[in-house]
């Protein structure tokens, strides 16, 4: 064995591969054919299901009668993501430039979650956002909120759960990314006049703060000017007082990688995400992945089915392969700035 | 640099022992995957995938007359799923079951009982791919409501009863079961407990409440926190007895009346969620003060919240019934019969029926419950007077293209569809 490894040192690789790939394959590749097959059925559970490659409308039909709920996913979806984007990131930053000794307790702290099921996670929020729960049923009895106020069977909601599931996702590879950057690198741009980012920032916030603020109030559904004008004023003394230049020419660039894996961790999995939808929300609120669970379980109507979770995947796989050139593959896999 | 890497055992870990252990490994892990238990056929992966159709629909008439069967031992174990809280429960271990541990006294026989049924159709998407291709599923009792029951009947994936095994069930089956239209000799579903779905409301909130069609209307102390359920046939059933239709002839004119009602109460704002068990958390937190609800459910509930009430409206509820089934290719069929007969003992079904508090499909549970426990005559939920009995309307069967009819619409209030 020995020897003829020796002799054929280039298949080295693919054997040190190969277990990888059969994992793959069959739990992977072959599903996905699978369900590939499935979607181009038609029939019924009783009737017996019949595969012709005619029935490509299965995905026409599928996209025109369901595309409100891919619209709706992307909105929540991109949501959660850039809120996670905005507490993950001074997190991370903090554990990695002030973390100091208890670096490994805060990482503990962060990851702690995961220790309990995810279903469990979001019914606890159901408990906590309860109307009358521990948050809201103090507000109310003081007085501050209405009786009729309610966050839960909303979108607020519905966000919320998602930002709070895959905080850590975004939190980790943001850390791993601004534990690489080279302390001389900021020291350097200080030393070459990087200062606090004053007006810049200021213009920077205004923008981005209030873009954001209306972007979340077209997906929540409420009055966009009211979260445009309060995002713009965060956005503004955020940028104004806390952001330096050094922090925007070598610190952020160089954490790129990083928010690129978080934010695919991020997205990607919200995209399909169900329960925050079901557990969280109200039937205005539902997602295309309980769309798919809809449609698998309770209607049988496994063509259907197939046919979104494959537009679904090629969506993503698109809207994933814009995102890399966007931010630069170079960048992202060699880290240089 | 010089020094070798030295192995767990001291001697240099080379590429060749490398290979050859990982192989070893990979080798037994897939074995052990591949082996499943002695009594159920090999688990080989389902074939690749066919192009063709599935297998064609079973018929569903009579199989000939079975031979008798020879004399039967009961099996070592029997695996029975089941829904959560359907049997009686030891006091101080929630793991033990007397009467399972009765039976297995009686018939030595270790019941795996598994409280996996959370859902019929998820349930159904477990054990479909291993009916469809005619493998054992792993279960030898499953407990499903009728119109999941009905749906195995027509594909042929249920066993037939043997009916020399079951003594009990064939005398004590109470008469209202005994000529179903789609199980018309009672050979493939032995029913388990029956429910009624009607109102739960907190009384404190809404007053008292008789009428279904206050699941509707638009009244500020119950305006966004009404609660529908997630099951069609309860929802709709409901809907279409406020409307002065008979949910035991169900037709596409009434599923799209029912629904029309149901969007433009959703519409208006008074529905909070559409959602299955859980809506008894929300009547107990205050999120929900007006749910379609079901007796079991509601039993509990209304012990652990002052105020809250189950009541069947005047129009007329819905009564469902959960069978237990034998899946086809069962390993343990016999012992599931005996089984399911155990639990057509009168005393049996009465100690199950003294911790669920559903309705009793065996003559003589009742009479064996009001002497153990003489106060529970009284309680409405547990021991319904006729004249409620009486106003209670079982779901009809519907047919395939019907079912995918109502599902597709239902899934509107859903939001889903």
């Amino acid at each position: 064995m020995g020897a003829f490894l020796r002799r054929n040192r280039r298949l080295v690789p693919y054997l040190l591969l190969a277990p990888g790939l059969l994992w793959l394959l069959v739990f992977y590749v072959y599903p996905g054919f699978q369900m590939l097959i499935t979607s181009f059925w038609s029939g019924s559970l009783e009737k017996g299901f019949t595969f012709s490659l005619d029935n490509w409308t299965n995905y026409t039909a599928a996209l025109s009668r369901f595309q409100g709920y891919y619209v709706r996913s992307i909105g929540y979806s991109a949501a959660a993501t850039i809120l996670t984007f905005l507490i993950a990131y001074p997190l991370a930053y903090a554990i990695a430039f002030k973390g100091g000794r208890a670096k490994n307790l805060l990482l503990f702290l962060v990851v702690a979650p995961f220790f309990t099921s995810f279903l469990l996670r979001t019914i606890s929020w159901k408990i906590i956002l309860g109307d009358s729960g521990i948050v809201f049923g103090p507000l109310k009895d003081l007085g501050f909120l209405s009786e009729d106020f309610r966050v839960l069977a909303t979108p607020v909601a519905v966000v919320s759960g998602l930002t709070y599931d895959f905080l850590p996702f975004m939190t980790l590879p943001i850390y791993v990314a601004l534990e690489k950057v080279d302390k001389r690198l900021v020291e350097a741009a200080q030393d070459l006049y990087a200062g606090p980012w004053r007006r810049g920032g200021t213009i920077a916030g205004i923008v981005l703060g209030g873009g954001l603020g209306l972007l979340l109030g077209q997906i929540f559904g409420y009055w966009p000017p009211f979260l445009a004008v309060g995002g713009a004023l965060a956005g503004a003394i955020i940028g104004a007082l806390f952001i330096s230049e050094s922090f925007v020419r070598v610190t952020f660039p160089l954490s790129l990688p990083g928010v690129f894996a978080g934010s695919l961790l991020t997205f990607i999995p919200s995209m399909g995400d169900y329960i925050n939808a079901e557990f969280l929300g109200n039937p205005d609120t539902r997602m295309i992945g309980n769309v798919i669970q809809n449609r698998f379980l309770t209607q049988t109507d496994y063509p259907t089915a197939a046919a979104l979770s494959f537009i679904l995947m090629a969506g993503m796989l698109a809207a994933v392969a814009v995102y890399a050139r966007a931010l630069g593959t170079e960048e992202l896999t060699t880290g240089r700035v | 640099m010089a020094e070798r890497e030295q192995g767990v055992l001291g001697t240099p870990v080379t590429r060749r022992r490398m290979l050859q252990g990982s192989t070893l490994a990979g080798i037994a892990a897939f074995l052990a995957a591949c082996g499943t238990s002695a009594t159920s056929p090999s688990a080989e992966p389902t074939a690749a995938p066919t192009p063709a159709s599935s297998a064609p629909p079973a018929s569903t008439a009579p199989s000939p007359t079975q031979e008798p069967t020879p004399a039967q031992t009961p099996s070592a174990e029997l695996n029975w799923a089941n829904w959560t809280y359907y049997i009686d429960v030891d006091e101080n271990d929630p793991n033990k079951h007397p009467t399972l541990d009765r039976f297995k006294e009686k018939h030595g026989t270790t019941v795996k009982y598994q409280e996996v049924v959370d859902d019929n159709d998820s349930f159904f998407g477990t054990i479909k791919d291993a009916l469809r291709g005619g493998q054992d599923t792993g279960w030898d009792i499953v407990t499903l409501t009728d119109w999941m029951a009905i749906r195995l009947v027509r594909l042929g994936w249920l066993e037939r009863f043997d009916k020399a095994n079951m003594p009990n069930f064939t005398a004590n089956l109470k008469d209202r079961f005994r000529s179903r239209s789609w199980d018309p000799g009672n050979d493939y579903a032995a029913p388990w407990q029956s429910g009624m779905t009607g109102l739960g409301y907190d009384e404190a909130v809404t007053g008292p409440l008789t009428s279904v069609k206050a699941l509707f209307a638009d009244d500020p102390r119950w305006r966004g926190k009404v609660e529908y359920l997630t099951e069609m046939r309860d929802t709709i059933g409901l809907t279409m007895i406020s409307l002065g239709l008979d949910p035991a002839k169900p037709d596409r004119a009434g599923c799209d009346a029912a629904i029309g009602v149901l969007k433009a109460a959703q519409d208006a704002g008074i529905v909070r969620d559409v959602k299955g068990n859980s809506y008894a958390e929300d009547l107990k937190s205050g999120d929900a003060v007006l749910a379609m609800a079901w007796s079991g459910d509601m039993m509990q509930a209304v012990i652990e919240k002052e105020g809250l009430r189950f009541a069947i409206p005047d129009e007329g509820g819905i009564i469902w019934t959960d069978n237990c089934l034998i899946p086809k290719g069962a390993a343990h069929k016999f012992t599931a019969e005996l089984a399911i007969d155990f639990y057509y003992d009168p005393e049996n079904a009465a100690d199950v029926e003294l911790y669920v508090y559903y309705l009793s499909p065996v003559k003589g549970a009742d009479e064996v419950m009001l002497q153990k426990v003489p106060e529970i005559k009284d309680d409405p939920i547990a021991f319904p007077p006729s004249e409620v009995q009486a106003r209670l309307v079982d779901f009809g069967a519907l047919s395939e293209d019907d079912e995918k009819y109502f599902n597709d619409q239902f899934a509107s209030v859903l939001g889903v569809g």
